[in-house]
């Protein structure tokens, strides 16, 4: 039974010039999961909006075309009439709780629609049961985690008993751990209650695993629309940038080096199995090869030099509102390196972060920046060798131009305007921005103007460039580019440190890994040793990359190592399967 | 620490934060008409004393202290003020009774701060919001007020976020004299706005969706009954202010000089 259907669906926002998606016609069956991806700016937020009436009553525009949702035509009912049908939750659980306690933010949907007060607590609390918040019920929200908060956005929309809820990138935010219990609880409410799901969502490889189908879209269109597998593997998904599954990935490189493993994994239990399958038939283990180091075929990431240009000893950190942000912080970065501090939430990062410019001093220990301690010397002096890029860019922009936008910290440093306009130009230049030279920033996309940010941290070319959460919100294609970016930085000799819990991200870039939590360091050191060890990434919330998952599961048929992207998993299988065959014929 | 922590509500479960904020509210606002019915030194003590017991019984004292603390620069400056100003100017015949008359127009400004602390730090904006609403204040007045509430900390701490990110880039809000001083606010106000504005559409989106406006009778969650604890603080109040005017109209205050 259809519950969503559109026709020749075309949408323009009042002030957009081309339409954000044209020509949508899908159906959507009770029951379904349906993860709907694509890259930033493809228009699925967009349609998104079409479902419960956000557009057009909200949005204005013009809206063509057909759009029947539960039955009624979107045009012609109002948005409080489908807040009933479809829940939406958004990507920033911040901006959309409103009360002062949990239960009265899950109530507030059944208030607005004047239910009995008995009939409300019933549904309340069964909300809350569902999603497993009860005890969270009296908080206040702002108090709670992200993935906490977004347990709360779903439980109110849940409240209402909707046929559908949409929920639009709702793990951007969140750690890889807090983002898995978010899937569970989805995937328990289209299971358990029959709820169709309509899900936007980068993170493919925690996500695929639970939907029915999987709707990609791009540039305003709908380009792929099918079972998991069937879009996967196709290769038109991987022209657009979708993120495909590692899991698939790995299928996908094997058979590149002439290993099939006879059909398409999503997940990495399938991958696990379809492996293990493939080489116990074709070559039972007689001689298992014990642990391997993958890692050592790596190239090192930067060429580190001998000086030291960040010393953090004994650091201690209490904000003035009494939290214990670090709690004895010792460590040592040297020129060229390439660092990634990780650790859940309220580990720590970026507390520690703001000590290597100087915007927080230690409450105890010290810390040198080139073998200066930055007690007594100011943000702006430190700044000039540390440069920090903030998380979201719209905290930082203001200016007219993205030119003077870039030009802005080159002038509070004092540069000469000759020089000024040098740097300026060769920023645009290497961040791709050369046209938007004369357009306001806040015209562009998000990714655009995460790049305006980026630029104009780098005009001053900084020693060192530190990137607070640099994935975050960023589709597939933009994460490449930028860890592509990264590499590139380093290996110029550019000190480069990022603050993430983006375990797949680090995966493939391998910085050296300082993992927090709590305020203290759990773990220092190679990739390969800290996001395989399962004890130590618990602590810190985190969860081991896909491709260490794939090759946890061929323990017990003698496969194991260090491994933590497919690549280098494929190569391990491809040895191990190689010497095996080697034994059967020689 | 500023003074204004001590009006930050803190979850605790004690009589008086069980009390309906609606009689509480009225109870401050007796205080407040006692406070500035008198100038002398005794009745004033005397009113700052009786906000004690209730700070106990909210078992919120160490925030309460808090706020004492953080007002004590203000009383000492209201204080200075007034006993130079009196010292110069006023008619009075002795240094103590000009210190008497300073010392009661300073405890006065703290009576105002212990009730108000007290009536913030003991009444949750939710249970605020409810009693507005059930004064008959439309609901869209009380939920902009408790939205507005819900939301002061975290744009206090954007607010932080943009100016640690623009410091970063080299901004240095210290240096320079005045008028620079206020232009080197602009990059922070802007980001500030602009981030509100959007904030404000995504809750509006959020609300729109969570069927606002979907049927003129709202109901609500909560109700707010009138307890046994508040017709005793309800029977204080009207004592407190039926003594004080009697006090006021019949009997001369004695004065300590």
């Amino acid at each position: 039974m259809e519950i969503i259907k559109t026709e020749n669906l075309t949408y323009t926002y009042p002030i957009g010039e081309k339409p954000a998606f044209s020509n949508v016609s899908i159906t959507i069956n009770k029951g379904e999961f349906v993860l709907l991806t694509g890259p930033s700016g493809c228009g699925k937020t967009t349609l998104c909006r079409c479902f419960n009436g956000l557009i057009p009553h909200f949005y204005n525009g013009t809206l063509e075309g057909k759009i029947t949702v539960a039955g009624m035509d979107v045009t012609e009912h109002p948005i409080h009439e489908f807040a009933q049908h479809v829940g939406l939750v958004f990507q920033n659980p911040e901006n959309q709780l409103f009360a002062l306690s949990v239960e009265k933010d899950v109530a507030f949907a059944l208030e607005n629609l004047g239910l009995p007060r008995e009939e409300i607590r019933r549904r309340v609390d069964w909300a809350l049961e569902v999603t497993g918040i009860t005890d969270l019920k009296d908080r206040a929200p702002y108090e709670l985690s992200g993935g906490q908060q977004q347990r709360v956005a779903i439980a109110s929309v849940l409240a209402m008993k909707p046929d559908v809820i949409v929920l639009d990138e709702p793990t951007s935010f969140l750690d890889p751990l807090s983002a898995k219990k978010i899937f569970d609880v989805i995937g328990g409410l289209n299971r358990g209650l029959g709820i169709t799901i309509i899900l936007v969502e980068h993170r493919l490889d925690l996500a695929a695993r639970y939907a029915d189908r999987i709707i990609v879209m791009d540039e305003g269109k709908i380009i792929l629309d099918g079972k998991p597998r069937e879009v996967f593997s196709s290769e038109e998904a991987r022209l657009v940038g979708v993120g495909i599954p590692r899991a698939t990935r790995l299928y996908q490189v094997l058979k590149g080096m002439g290993l099939d493993l006879g059909g398409v994994p999503i997940t990495s239990e399938e991958a696990s199995k379809m492996v293990r399958e493939v080489l116990t038939r074709r070559a039972p283990s007689k001689n298992p090869l014990g642990r391997r180091e993958a890692g050592t075929q790596v190239l090192p990431a930067g060429k580190a030099g001998s000086k030291t240009v960040i010393e953090v000893e004994d650091v201690y950190y209490t904000y003035p509102n009494g939290v214990e942000a670090l709690r004895g912080v010792s460590l040592r970065v040297r020129e060229g390196e390439f660092v990634a501090i990780m650790g859940q939430n309220g580990a720590g990062k970026t507390t520690l972060v703001k000590h290597f410019n100087g915007l927080l001093k230690p409450t105890r220990g010290r810390v040198l920046i080139d073998g200066v301690e930055t007690r007594g010397v100011s943000v702006a002096r430190l700044a000039r060798k540390v440069g920090f890029v903030f998380q979201n860019p719209d905290h930082q922009l203001f200016c007219e131009t993205v030119e003077k936008e870039v030009a802005f910290a080159l002038k509070n440093f004092g540069f000469d305007e000759e020089t000024t306009r040098k740097r300026v130009d060769w920023a645009l230049n290497i961040l791709d921005l050369t046209e938007y030279r004369d357009v306001s920033p806040f015209m562009l996309s998000g990714g655009e103007r995460k790049r305006v940010a980026l630029a104009s941290v780098l005009a001053w070319d900084p020693e060192v460039l530190i990137l607070d959460e640099p994935t975050i919100g960023q589709d597939y294609r933009q994460k490449e580019r930028l860890m592509n970016f990264i590499m590139q930085l380093n290996a110029q000799g550019k000190t480069v440190i990022i603050v993430t819990h983006d375990v797949e991200f680090v995966a493939e870039c391998k910085p050296r890994v300082i993992l927090m939590a709590e305020g203290k360091i759990l773990a220092d050191g190679d990739p390969h040793k800290v996001l395989t060890d399962l004890n130590l990434l618990e602590r810190a919330s985190l969860t081991p990359p896909e491709a260490s998952q794939i090759l946890e599961g061929l323990k017990d048929v003698g496969l194991d190592g260090e491994a933590i992207d497919v690549y280098e998993v494929s190569r391990l299988i491809m040895e191990r399967f190689k010497s095996a065959s080697g034994v059967e014929n020689p | 620490m500023s003074m204004f922590d001590g009006f930050k509500f803190r979850k605790v479960s004690s009589p008086i934060h069980r009390l309906d904020p609606r009689v509480k509210f009225l109870y401050v606002c007796v205080t407040f008409t006692v406070a500035v019915l008198f100038i002398q030194l005794i009745p004033l003590l005397l009113l700052f004393l009786i906000q004690l017991p209730m700070i106990l019984a909210a078992r919120v004292q160490r925030e309460w202290m808090r706020s004492m603390k953080g007002s004590a620069f203000f009383a000492a400056l209201i204080f200075v003020m007034n006993a130079l100003s009196l010292y110069f100017y006023g008619s009075f015949d002795s240094v103590f009774s000009v210190i008497e008359r300073s010392l009661a127009v300073t405890v006065r400004f703290l009576v105002l701060i212990a009730s108000f602390s007290v009536f913030f730090l003991t009444t949750s904006p939710d249970h605020l919001g409810l009693a507005l609403e059930q004064s008959g204040i439309p609901y869209d007045v009380c939920f902009a007020f408790t939205t507005a509430v819900r939301f002061v900390p975290v744009l206090a701490e954007e607010a932080q976020t943009i100016i640690d990110a623009q410091r970063a880039r080299g901004l240095e809000l210290e240096k320079g004299n005045f008028m620079s001083r206020v232009r080197k606010y602009i990059p922070i106000l802007i980001p500030l706005i602009v981030s509100a504005i959007r904030r404000s559409l995504e809750l509006a989106e959020a609300m729109e969706s969570r069927a606002w406006g979907a049927n003129p009778k709202r109901t609500s969650l909560y109700v707010l009954k009138i307890g046994r604890g508040d017709y005793y603080l309800l029977a204080a109040s009207i004592l407190m202010l039926a003594i004080s005017l009697y006090v006021w109209f019949y009997v001369p205050v004695p004065s300590l000089s």
